[in-house]
């Protein structure tokens, strides 16, 4: 009877005694990918599309177990100072103008150019990004570049499809572009070199590029009023749903302009392998297409850009 | 170079002077709407203070509707009134940045307005009744010559906020200072953004000190108002 209750005793605390230390085991060594994630503030540039795709990125890393905080900017111009000193430390952009805008800055000349071509563009884009300590993550298939859209009308009346069929009327329309168009190489000097157009001798209106102002401008215009060209972004919903013409690029005046991460180096150190594994996940799977459709889904059917982006995820299995 | 002479040089360079982006054209079209904008704020806004302020009635209904004006931001007008100032062909930015100025001039004139009759000594205005003036004679006569350093003070008020307040159209392309600004933001030319900054400011200043002037002038000397007169004292 002694030995047995001795027995039972023995055998229930060696039982207490493994479930302990397997319950402390799980609690107090953690696996490699929950080791210190780095606290991610992922930066965007003030229109819809930019602000979408910070939110996808940002969610995907999120479903991974990231602290992400987002930050808007008003444009590139106010982004970049702060990815640069380190106020946010993931920006998706586009490789093209990225590339265009720093070969714009002072001893930027050195740079590589950004062309039609993918490749060159990225390898020409990381070579300038080293010295920064910042590097491109893959690019997405999906392309948005600056785009001269003209309504319907426009294009029949005056037998617009390029843009340098556009140049030969130049002056006979009245142009909606942004601000910084005479700054910008992709726009105003671009402009000039490639198709012959000088914004200077033009009548121009300002506004935000790929906005909602400058397609309503477009839109309700007409010979007499509003304007004539727009300058929008070719995944812009609005092409579609106002039936506007998107003018070749015939001369290719607008560089290969795949979405990528640019991403501190600091930030890609120090964070595990799977965050630059879920990154170019998601950037594997945006397409010129799916974005399209994200966009009409947020400016025409008005649905918030936090539940386009998760349904997106969801959908593409990004977040399992 | 140094930033003071950063902006200088900025207002010296020729570019500034001549062409369609030029000081010139955008300072003209920032005085025609700041003075479109005051000469229909004053259209609608003195006949109602006068109404209110003469008869002492409705003053909270017209008072609160006036603050409307204030509370709904004028971008949110300016965005509102775009579209549609498009499609009836009024223009680009002119139209609608005009709305939004006046829906800004309204509500310090109303209120201003309507202080500056209530606070006529009634025992004036008892007098001339007895006098057997006529209401509008009493407005005339009376109300308005005893009111007008108040009245004037809500119009100064009206005008300081208008030019300051019509840079905002350099948003949907209106002819103004504020492009400047916008420019210089989007350029990151910060002498730019001064510069522009500057004249907005100077402007606004100027528009102060000439309707300051105009007070003093207009103010029956017997009446100079002891107190500065402002929008603290429309305690609607």
């Amino acid at each position: 009877m002694r030995r047995y209750r001795t027995a039972v005793l023995g055998a229930s605390m060696l039982a207490l005694l493994i479930s302990a230390c397997s319950a402390g085991g799980s609690s107090t060594s953690p696996s490699a990918s929950e080791a210190a994630r780095p606290a991610v503030t992922v930066g965007s540039e003030g229109f819809d599309e930019s602000q979408l795709l910070a939110e996808i990125y940002a969610q995907a890393l999120e479903a991974h177990g990231y602290t992400v905080a987002r930050q808007d900017f008003a444009s590139r111009k106010l982004a970049l100072p702060a990815f640069d000193n380190g106020d946010i430390n993931l920006l998706p952009e586009y490789i093209g103008s990225l590339l265009r805008e720093l070969g714009s800055m002072p001893g930027g000349n050195a740079l590589g150019p950004a062309t039609g071509d993918t490749d060159e563009t990225m390898t020409n884009l990381a070579a300038a990004l080293e010295p920064k300590d910042q590097s491109v993550l893959d690019a997405a298939p999906a392309q948005d570049g600056d785009g001269f859209v003209v309504r319907q009308e426009t294009a029949d009346q005056l037998s617009l499809v390029t843009m340098s069929d556009l140049a030969e009327v130049a002056d006979q329309l009245t142009w909606g572009l942004p601000l910084e168009c005479s700054d910008n190489p992709s726009c105003g000097p671009g402009l000039k070199e490639v198709y012959g157009i000088d914004i200077a001798t033009l009548r121009v209106e300002n506004l935000t590029a790929c906005s909602g102002e400058m397609a309503t401008a477009l839109n309700e215009g007409d010979d007499q009023s509003g304007i004539g060209v727009a300058e929008l972004c070719t995944t812009q919903a609005d092409i579609e749903r106002f039936n506007f013409v998107l003018l070749q690029d015939d001369k290719k005046l607008i560089p290969a302009q795949n979405v990528a991460p640019v991403v501190r180096n600091d930030l890609l150190d120090a964070a595990p392998d799977d965050f630059e594994t879920i990154l170019n996940g998601v950037s594997a799977k945006l397409t010129t297409d799916e974005l399209t459709k994200l966009n009409v889904q947020v400016s025409v059917n008005q649905e918030s850009i936090e539940d386009v982006a998760a349904q997106w995820l969801a959908d593409q299995g990004l977040v399992t | 170079m140094d930033f003071p002479g950063e902006v200088v040089s900025w207002f010296a360079a020729p570019e500034q002077w001549s062409g369609g982006n030029s000081i010139p054209v955008h300072l003209l079209g920032h005085l025609a709407l700041s003075g479109f904008a005051l000469l229909g704020g004053l259209l609608i806004a003195l006949p109602i203070g006068i109404a209110i302020g003469h008869t002492g009635r409705g003053a909270f209904l017209a008072i609160a509707m006036a603050n409307v004006g204030r509370a709904i931001p004028s971008i949110a007008i300016l965005g509102i009134v775009f579209p549609i100032s498009l499609r009836l062909h009024l223009g680009f930015g002119f139209v609608p940045t005009l709305i939004a100025l006046i829906a800004l001039a309204i509500p310090p004139i109303v209120t201003n307005t309507y202080a500056a009759l209530r606070e006529v000594d009634r025992d004036l205005v008892e007098a001339g009744r007895g006098m057997g003036m006529s209401e509008v004679q009493l407005l005339a006569r009376v109300e308005l010559p005893v009111g007008v350093g108040l009245l004037l003070a809500g119009i100064r008020t009206a005008a300081v906020q208008v030019v300051a307040t019509a840079s905002l159209g350099a948003v949907i392309s209106a002819d103004c200072l504020g492009y400047f600004v916008l420019k210089g933001i989007a350029t990151q030319d910060r002498a730019q953004i001064f510069a522009g900054a500057l004249m907005i400011a100077g402007l606004s200043l100027l528009t102060e000190r000439l309707f300051g002037a105009l007070q003093r002038r207009v103010v029956s000397p017997g009446l100079r108002v002891t107190r500065a007169a402002g929008p603290s004292d429309a305690s609607a």
